[in-house]
């Protein structure tokens, strides 16, 4: 592997690593706050990608324009389930908590693929295929967006938690539901809130991803499983964990690649997953929550 | 209850109490009215389309009775339960078209290489203390793991699958014209895990299993070697899983990574069933699968003309509509009517089991 | 040589030391109590002589065999069972199975564990609620079933944590009757509790907890008068008798 390779890998990595930070980011967020895994969380993503197809083709716009769309379908959609059904499972057994949300990834799944069908789609703009080139290495334009945004949004939503009062309010919660109450937080609020910004962010990742990117319904599934992988590593529940953690599955992936081969290279993903289950479910930053 | 001095009464009375004086006695008497309903089906219907509609819920019964026996019993969050069927499946068409091996032994072997993959994975799960949340997800990182494995190995078809070897019709290869012996064989699969699951049931370490699922620590101190017990659970149950998937690729002539090893297919064939029904109980499992596949098949044929995601939409709704209304399942409610129809009958019974 | 031996038993978590240099001996037969404060590490105890905890330093012999780091159902398997403070009981299955559970523990035989099973109620006078779900006991009920299972297992001794915490006076009193029959059969007796009218009754020795470490062993009635036991105890509301 030349240097020039292995730069190059490292910025396809880091790229692909921000989305996946994005994603996990919000997985973390729920779980941080719910201590509930949300196995519908990629689907949240599906529909962020869809809502950008939809915007493209019916619209007219520009994907990146859907941003706001699709922060506000998800969120919503996301605050909706959260108080409609997950609620109701905040205190089961964790059993009743996967199956129901299992059946959200079912159902959701079914509506997208009822609404624009089964087969591969995908989007296309203008400028996909245009790359500019800085310190010797390509960089796809659509994919530096993507990138950025990512950055953008993580960091901000870091500031929104630590500085902002509903941001104290959701810590707040995330350390100790009865505390939080007791100080006056309305604590179902809050839930809503977080499951509804953990969805809008996924939904933001795909919408970043949409342009010629590949969609059909079931595309979820798998950025769940790096996004429960991602959040794993990085500590259940930490936020800075799940970023990292995703620029470094990002990274992991983008070598595995060069080396394994495009359809592979999850299984480098999946390699690491079971041996931190098995080693150090806590996660690269201790505590388990 | 009136005057019982008649002799017809009396036996009446002694039927019904055979039959239905415990709620044990009485779930396996709706399991074998459920299962008798199945197999003389052809009796009234005539389209080979419903007739593989029922063979199918027979299947997903028994799929359901092993998923139950581990995560209804013993209570272990082994999510991807579908690994098994998979495995089952690709072990007995391998077994088949490139070994020419009748899957009447095919089918056993991926029940036990099933069964053996479940030992494996049980005994590193003890051994690393993955619980809950973590062990569903770790039997999540398999799947995928070993779907990318499957789409790679050549020798499994890669991503193109495997096609069951077009053969004439024979005994011995368990292929036939007709769709009646697949119903009949599903319909023996599903009496044998009913046995399997009864006797289980009542055995030391179905108690065991019982005890595990209510209070690991209680059971520790008991006896109870959990260990050991989990590592059985889990291998009686995705023992049966191999033969239901070996069964399963026979009769759809068909396997593939993607399509088998995916948790959409997981949550249709493997959860949805013992969820609705009941997980945990007797008859659950059999009365989910008669319930949702039926209900979905229709629903999918009829409504908007068999469109795209309709069953996910359904199966979806399903599950959400059992955890949050049902939660025991449609056992449970006939449960909770039975204490109260039954109560004079069942006289040596306040409450409870 | 005693039938349990405890010897030396060092155990912390974390920084915090749970039990230094703790030892006792219970000889068959006996039944012997220990006390002590809130948080004086007779749970933990409990849990080492048990099979939950591992000692730091130390050695738990039972009937001539080291279990210091063998499993809680190991332990079991050798004859001796522990109820545990807060009860346990198998919610979703009848006061009969989860007796069976622990009558499953030297045996394969259905039948041999239901007659065991069937025979332990009637010992503690269960019969009647033997079909009730576990979930809708009351306390009593609940603690007695605790000790039920225990008993099933066939120990030559048991360790009862806390087992008349909650109950009423009655209540009480037919604990300790069970605690008595228990013991007229052979099995040696080592409990846990803060009710001292139980420990007057039924103990033959008393050994006192307090910060891990042993203060004071003796009969009850000169416990009761050691100027340091009552020391520990002042400012304990938990003293009732």
């Amino acid at each position: 592997m030349t240097s020039e390779i292995f730069f190059q890998t490292l910025i396809n990595g880091l790229f692909t690593g921000g989305i996946y930070a994005l994603v996990s980011i919000g997985l973390t967020l729920i779980y941080g706050v719910m201590v509930i895994v949300n196995f519908a969380h990629g689907e949240f993503l599906t529909i962020g990608i869809y809502t950008a197809f939809w915007s493209v083709t019916l619209l007219g716009i520009d994907p990146y324009m859907s941003i706001p769309i699709a922060i506000i379908i998800a969120g919503i959609l996301g605050a909706v389930i959260q108080r409609g059904l997950v609620q109701q499972v905040l205190d089961s057994h964790p059993l009743h908590q996967i199956v129901l949300l299992v059946g959200v990834s079912l159902l959701l799944i079914g509506v997208i693929q009822f609404s624009f069908g089964a087969e591969p789609k995908a989007m296309h703009v203008p400028y996909e295929t245009e790359v500019i080139q800085l310190f010797g290495l390509r960089m796809a334009i659509p994919r530096l967006i993507a990138f950025g945004a990512s950055l953008f949004i993580s960091i901000g939503l870091f500031i929104f938690l630590q500085y902002t009062k509903i941001g104290k309010a959701i810590r707040a919660v995330s350390q100790s539901r009865q505390a939080a109450s007791l100080m006056g937080i309305n604590v179902n609020l809050i839930y809503m809130l977080t499951f509804g910004i953990g969805a809008a962010i996924t939904a933001v990742a795909g919408v970043l991803l949409s342009p010629n990117h590949r969609m059909i319904p079931t595309m979820g599934e798998a950025y769940s499983v790096i996004a429960f992988l991602v959040v794993v590593l990085g500590t259940m529940g930490n936020f800075v964990g799940a970023f990292i953690g995703g620029l470094i599955i990002g990274l992991v992936e983008a070598y595995a690649g060069f080396y394994l081969g495009g359809d592979v290279k999850i299984i480098a993903s999946m390699l690491i997953f079971i041996v931190i289950l098995l080693f150090k479910p806590s996660g690269l930053f201790g505590r388990k929550r | 209850m009136g005057n019982m001095s008649t002799h017809s009464i009396n036996n009446q009375n002694k039927l019904i109490q055979f039959l239905f004086g415990t709620w044990e006695r009485t779930q396996l008497s709706i399991s074998a009215g459920l299962l008798l309903l199945m197999v003389f089906s052809p009796l009234v219907i005539k389209s080979p389309y419903y007739i593989g509609v029922i063979t199918l819920a027979c299947l997903y019964a028994f799929i359901g009775i092993s998923w139950n026996i581990i995560s209804g019993f013993c209570g272990q969050l082994l999510i991807a339960h579908i690994i098994f069927i998979g495995l089952g499946g690709y072990t007995t068409i391998v077994l088949l078209n490139n070994y020419g091996i009748s899957p009447w032994i095919g089918i056993p072997i991926g029940g036990f290489v099933s069964g053996i993959a479940g030992v494996v994975v049980a005994l590193i799960t003890v051994r690393y203390g993955l619980k809950l949340d973590y062990f569903a997800l770790f039997t999540i990182a398999l799947l995928v793991a070993l779907r990318t494995l499957f789409l790679k190995w050549e020798f499994v078809g890669g991503a193109v699958g495997m096609y069951l070897r077009q053969e004439t019709p024979s005994l011995n290869r368990m292929i036939f014209i007709s769709k009646l012996p697949y119903l009949y064989i599903a319909c023996s699969l599903l009496l044998f895990g009913i046995i399997i699951q009864y006797l289980t049931y009542k055995s030391k370490f179905g108690k065991y299993f019982i005890a595990i699922r209510e209070d690991e620590t209680a059971a520790a101190a008991l006896g109870v070697n959990l260990t050991k017990y989990k590592t059985l659970a889990v291998m009686i149950g995705t023992a049966l899983a191999g033969l239901g998937g070996g069964f399963y690729i026979i009769y759809v002539t068909y396997i593939d990574p993607t399509g088998i090893f995916n948790l959409g297919f997981n949550a249709e064939m493997v959860m949805a069933s013992p969820i609705i029904g009941g997980l945990g109980s007797l008859v659950g499992p059999i009365l989910g699968a008669l319930v949702n596949k039926p209900i979905a098949e229709i629903i999918r044929a009829n409504l908007a003309e068999a469109r795209s995601g309709i069953t996910m939409i359904v199966y979806g709704i399903f599950l959400i509509s059992a955890v949050l209304f049902l939660p025991r399942g449609l056992a449970g409610l006939i449960q909770t009517l039975y204490y109260r129809w039954f109560h004079g009958i069942t006289s040596t019974h306040q409450e409870g089991e | 040589m005693a039938l349990l031996e405890v010897n030396n038993i060092t155990k912390s978590f974390g920084g915090l030391c749970a039990l230094r240099d703790f030892s006792i001996e219970v000889e068959k037969g006996e039944i012997v109590a220990l006390i002590g404060p809130n948080g004086a590490g007779k749970t933990t105890a409990f849990n080492v002589i048990s099979g939950y905890y591992h000692p730091d330093s130390g050695k738990v012999i039972f009937n001539q065999k080291d279990i210091s780091n063998l499993r809680p159902d190991q332990i079991c398997s050798f004859g001796l069972a522990r109820t545990f403070q807060i009860a346990r009981p198998f919610q979703g299955i009848s006061v009969l199975d989860n007796i069976m559970v622990g009558a499953y523990a030297h045996t394969n035989n259905n039948k041999v564990a239901y007659e065991n099973a069937m025979g332990i109620l009637h010992f503690l006078k269960m019969d009647g609620i033997k079909d009730q779900m576990a979930s809708r006991l009351p306390i009593a009920s609940r603690k007695r079933l605790e000790i039920a299972r225990a008993l099933a297992t066939e120990p030559s001794m048991i360790l009862l944590d806390e087992a008349m915490a909650g109950l009423r006076p009655s209540e009480t009193d037919e604990a300790i009757e069970i605690v008595r029959k228990i013991s007229e059969k052979g099995i040696a007796v080592l409990l846990v509790e803060h009710v001292m009218k139980v420990v007057m009754s039924l103990a033959e020795r008393v050994l006192v907890l307090h910060h891990g470490e042993l203060i004071a062993t003796g009969k009850p009635e000169d416990i009761v008068k050691n100027p340091q036991v009552i020391e520990a105890y002042l400012g304990e509301s938990n003293v009732t008798s």
